[in-house]
């Protein structure tokens, strides 16, 4: 036998052969009785050097493992059709996955177009901050169409919308908070935030006579 | 040079409908896997019974297999998950149960007993092994080093050229000639004598 053929098995088995060379040699050991014999014996002879207790050398699992694959049906057949099987749905799951991307994606639009007006009518409703501060894409729906026609909500403003009160506007509540009535309280927060938001001042009308805000002394008790 | 391209090789052969590549994967990994089956059941035939059926999974899942491990990593799974699918059931018979668990001594006789119906198997078996180990005495010192460095320690080529302060084709040449020493008087063994027992294919 070659020599040079036999050396290639030998790195072979050590798995120490280049892919290329490997795929040659694989084709010839596959149809090669003899070289399969060979590299049977490099096996056992591994197999006798890490003296592998209680395991037989002349074990029969490789003649009886063949002799069954011959009867099984070819790979090559089985392959083919799962590629064909793979094939017909690939392009409805590509059509599945963009729509549903889609669909969220709108629905995460559509709530993100919603969602200033959210926390401003929750708030005039009352509610904690924490509660209304990321409003679900279903309940701000549910809440909007009543709130826009209710009387605490000041027009909606053009720029982005700040949805925590500054320090100023926290203390000056609180400070007004035992000189006027709940109903002006609420009403005042959301003027002071929309004029925030939109870069003016104040709105001193929405809030009741004594009740004016002053801006130049946030920290001044009354 | 990619690891596991061999068996990478063999494999997609396999997967193209070579059966014969797949002898090839079953004659090198064969003793590996009854060992590796021995941790869970004690005698060799029931071993050999279990990694036989492991293999034919192997053989029938291969379709599935795409790479992404090493092929004997795939192996490994497949045959440890045999074994244990074996044993349960095997537990489950009651007859088998008595014979196998009634007491650790009984178990021991059972196994000694299964190994005593191939006396010729393991005569067999002990003359390979005295056959190898006196092919390797014989070996000179730099074959035998690579040749056990290989196979006893599991070094790769770079390794053992580090190890032995000699290029990589040098180590490549040693070890195949370390083979083909040990080989040639194994062959003896297969062919004439007790060799009749047993073709490795």
């Amino acid at each position: 036998m070659n020599e040079e053929l036999d050396s290639q098995l030998s790195a072979m088995f050590d798995d120490e052969l280049p892919s290329e060379e490997c795929e040659l040699l694989a084709r010839r050991l596959s149809r090669d009785g003899e070289l399969k014999s060979r590299w049977g014996r490099y096996a056992v002879i591994g197999a006798a050097i890490r003296a592998e207790r209680g395991v037989r050398l002349n074990a029969r699992v490789a003649g009886r493992v063949s002799a069954r694959v011959r009867s099984e049906p070819e790979l090559g057949a089985q392959a083919a059709s799962a590629r064909h099987a793979r094939r017909w749905w690939r392009p409805l799951a590509g059509a599945a996955v963009a729509a549903s991307v889609a669909t969220v994606s709108i629905l995460w639009l559509r709530a993100q177009g919603l969602a200033p007006e959210a926390p401003l009518a929750a708030n005039a409703l009352g509610a904690p901050a924490s509660h209304v501060a990321a409003p679900s894409v279903a309940l701000a729906p549910a809440i909007l169409p009543s709130a826009a026609d209710s009387y605490v909500v000041p027009p909606a403003p053009h720029g982005p919308v700040a949805l925590v009160p500054t320090p100023e506007l926290a203390n000056y509540v609180v400070a007004h908070s035992m000189f006027s009535s709940p109903v002006a309280r609420r009403n005042l927060l959301a003027a002071f935030m929309t004029g925030e938001a939109a870069g003016v001042g104040v709105v001193a009308a929405a809030a009741e006579p004594g009740d004016e805000p002053q801006r130049d002394a946030p920290g001044k008790a009354h | 040079m990619s690891a596991d391209a061999s068996d990478l090789s063999l494999v997609r052969r396999v997967q193209r409908g070579d059966k014969g590549a797949f002898d090839a994967l079953v004659l090198k990994y064969q003793h590996k896997l009854v060992k590796l089956v021995m941790r869970y059941v004690r005698n060799p035939a029931e071993a050999e019974d279990i990694a036989q059926e492991a293999f034919i999974k192997a053989y029938r899942a291969l379709p599935q297999f795409r790479g992404d491990s090493a092929f004997y990593t795939w192996l490994y799974r497949i045959a440890i998950n045999t074994a244990k699918n074996a044993v349960v059931s095997r537990d489950r018979s009651p007859i088998e149960y008595d014979l196998d668990r009634s007491s650790d001594e009984s178990y021991d006789i059972q196994g000694r007993m299964k190994d005593s119906e191939t006396p010729e198997g393991l005569v067999l078996t002990d003359e390979i092994r005295s056959t190898v180990n006196a092919a390797i005495d014989a070996l000179p010192e730099d074959l035998r080093t690579a040749i056990v460095l290989r196979e006893l320690e599991g070094l790769s080529y770079e390794e053992i050229a580090a190890a032995m302060a000699c290029p990589v084709g040098t180590v490549r040449s040693r070890i195949f000639r370390a083979r083909e020493a040990i080989d040639r008087r194994l062959r003896e063994v297969f062919e004439g004598g007790l060799g009749r027992a047993e073709e490795l294919g």
